[in-house]
């Protein structure tokens, strides 16, 4: 299978002690790939250097064969990503913001814009600006903005905060919906460890800012009744292992 | 090319869409409007000849040049760097395939347009108050040089929004920019008075280098000195500006 994200001895600390250390992982197409891991462990620092918002101080992020660090451009070309919050100018509409990043893509036009509006939910919104939209909307539009491009890798950070019920299952269906039909590769982080196991077919768990352990779901749920079981262990088992070392 | 020229017309409609570069030029025509109450005002009122038709433009340029426009550049340019620093909107252009050069350079370039279509619109409104209401008094040279005066202003505009897209990138809040930018206005304003020997070497004198373009034996050495000093520090704010822009973490 086709390696799609490879990140390299990837290591980033911050003056407060947290970040992440000598991450090494590789993502192969058509992944959902669920990134598990406390508030603090590392995942959207790891994040944050996938789509070159932060530099790393050694390693480096390979997608689709590009180095994020070197071949910027090249290697976000077919990404879409949403980190922490999503982000939109306030004084543009829906529609409007999709524009403005719709001319980074030669093959994004008004049409693609509306279906994924249409996608997303947001199609009625089109015309507001976000200053008027509650938390969950914003982050409806963060997922079409993502996936706007039709990009080949979506990195997305805790995308269901701030979403209903209704929400997240219609998120959840969209991404399941592309991996099957468009091949396209998903790096998701999320704290909703039922949420992860429902959508992901593997996991790989973060704490401390190491990386503790990646398996597939299937694999995992053979052995743990519940991905929770399976999380708690690792995580047990990393606390027996550096505590033994100290 | 392209993804440079998605990134400029992101920032053009943009700085359109805030309406606060709207409302910069229209508050820039209403000196027009205001200077030539006054010269009406004085003329009708003692008698005194005022400004003539050509005399007019370069009397609004004069303080334009040296507050008005000073001022609105520096705040679209901090509205463009620490105002997106700030939402967090910086991340939404940082995470398309456009690297930090082509966003930096597009930023940069709007505001030059900015600018640029500032002191276009000032020279238009400024000469067409001035035929109407004014006496007659231009001629074909004057008229050219008014137009030059006007173009040339927008150099040393621009390597002051390099400045202050410099300390955007240093300091944290956009406040503390503003008022930084004003501060270091303010002394460089009062250097240029009281080391008068060196004033051609400070950004807030080579404001008023259009005058060169004014005096009849046109001093070509002197013209080609202060632009070669305006570029050679647009440059330099450039690259720091840049240099720190691109060591960002969002």
């Amino acid at each position: 299978m086709e390696k799609v994200i490879e990140i390299k001895n990837l290591t980033k600390l911050y003056k407060n002690g947290r970040g992440i250390k000598d991450i090494n992982l590789d993502i192969f197409q058509g992944d959902i790939f669920g990134f598990l891991g406390p508030n603090g462990a590392g995942k959207t620092t790891a994040m944050k250097i996938m789509t070159g918002l932060v530099r790393p101080q050694s390693g480096d992020v390979n997608i689709l064969g590009y180095s994020v660090t070197e071949e910027y451009e090249n290697a976000m070309e077919k990404v879409g990503c949403l980190i922490e919050i999503a982000e939109a100018y306030p004084y543009l509409s829906a529609f409007d913001n999709l524009k403005q990043l719709a001319r980074y893509y030669p093959n994004v036009d008004h049409q693609r814009i509306d279906e994924v509006l249409e996608i997303t939910g947001m199609s009625k919104y089109k015309d507001e600006k976000p200053t008027k939209f509650s938390l969950g909307m914003k982050q409806r539009l963060g997922l079409a903005a993502a996936v706007l491009s039709r990009p080949k890798v979506v990195i997305l950070d805790e995308p269901l905060n701030g979403l209903d019920v209704e929400g997240m299952i219609a998120i959840r269906k969209i991404i399941l919906h592309l991996a099957e039909t468009e091949q396209t590769t998903f790096f998701i982080s999320s704290h909703l460890i039922h949420d992860v196991e429902l959508t992901c077919n593997r996991i790989g768990v973060i704490y401390n800012g190491e990386m503790l352990n990646v398996e597939t779901t299937q694999t995992i749920l053979s052995n743990y009744a519940t991905l929770e079981n399976y999380f708690v262990s690792e995580v047990e088992q990393y606390g027996r292992v550096s505590s033994c070392a100290d | 090319m392209a993804v440079f020229q998605a990134a400029l017309i992101n920032e053009i409609e943009k700085l359109y869409k805030k309406k606060k570069a709207v409302v910069a030029i229209l508050l820039s025509l209403a000196v027009i409007v205001i200077g030539q109450l006054a010269i009406v005002g004085v003329r009708s009122g003692f008698g005194l000849r005022g400004a003539g038709s050509v005399e007019f433009p370069m009397l609004v340029l004069a303080v334009v040049v040296n507050i008005i426009l000073p001022l609105f550049t520096a705040l679209v340019a901090i509205d463009s760097f620490s105002g997106e620093f700030s939402q967090n909107s910086m991340r939404i252009t940082l995470t398309r395939p456009v690297s930090r050069f082509k966003i930096f350079s597009a930023k940069i370039t709007a505001i030059v347009l900015f600018t640029l279509a500032t002191l276009l619109l000032l020279l238009i409104f400024s000469m067409l108050a001035g035929f109407i209401f004014n006496t007659n008094s231009g001629t074909l040279d004057s008229f050219a040089r008014t137009v030059l005066s006007y173009l040339v202003s927008v150099l040393p505009l621009v390597v002051l929004a390099l400045g202050i897209v410099l300390l955007a990138n240093l300091f944290k809040s956009g406040i503390s920019v503003f008022f930084v930018s004003i501060l270091v206005f303010i002394v460089l304003k009062v250097l240029g008075v009281v080391f008068s020997q060196y004033s051609s070497l400070l950004m807030t004198s080579q404001l008023d280098w259009y005058n060169l373009f004014l005096v009849n034996s046109f001093p070509l050495g002197k013209i080609v000195r202060q632009f070669f000093l305006m570029l050679g520090s647009g440059i330099m704010l450039f690259i720091a500006g840049f240099y720190f822009f691109d060591k960002k973490e969002f």
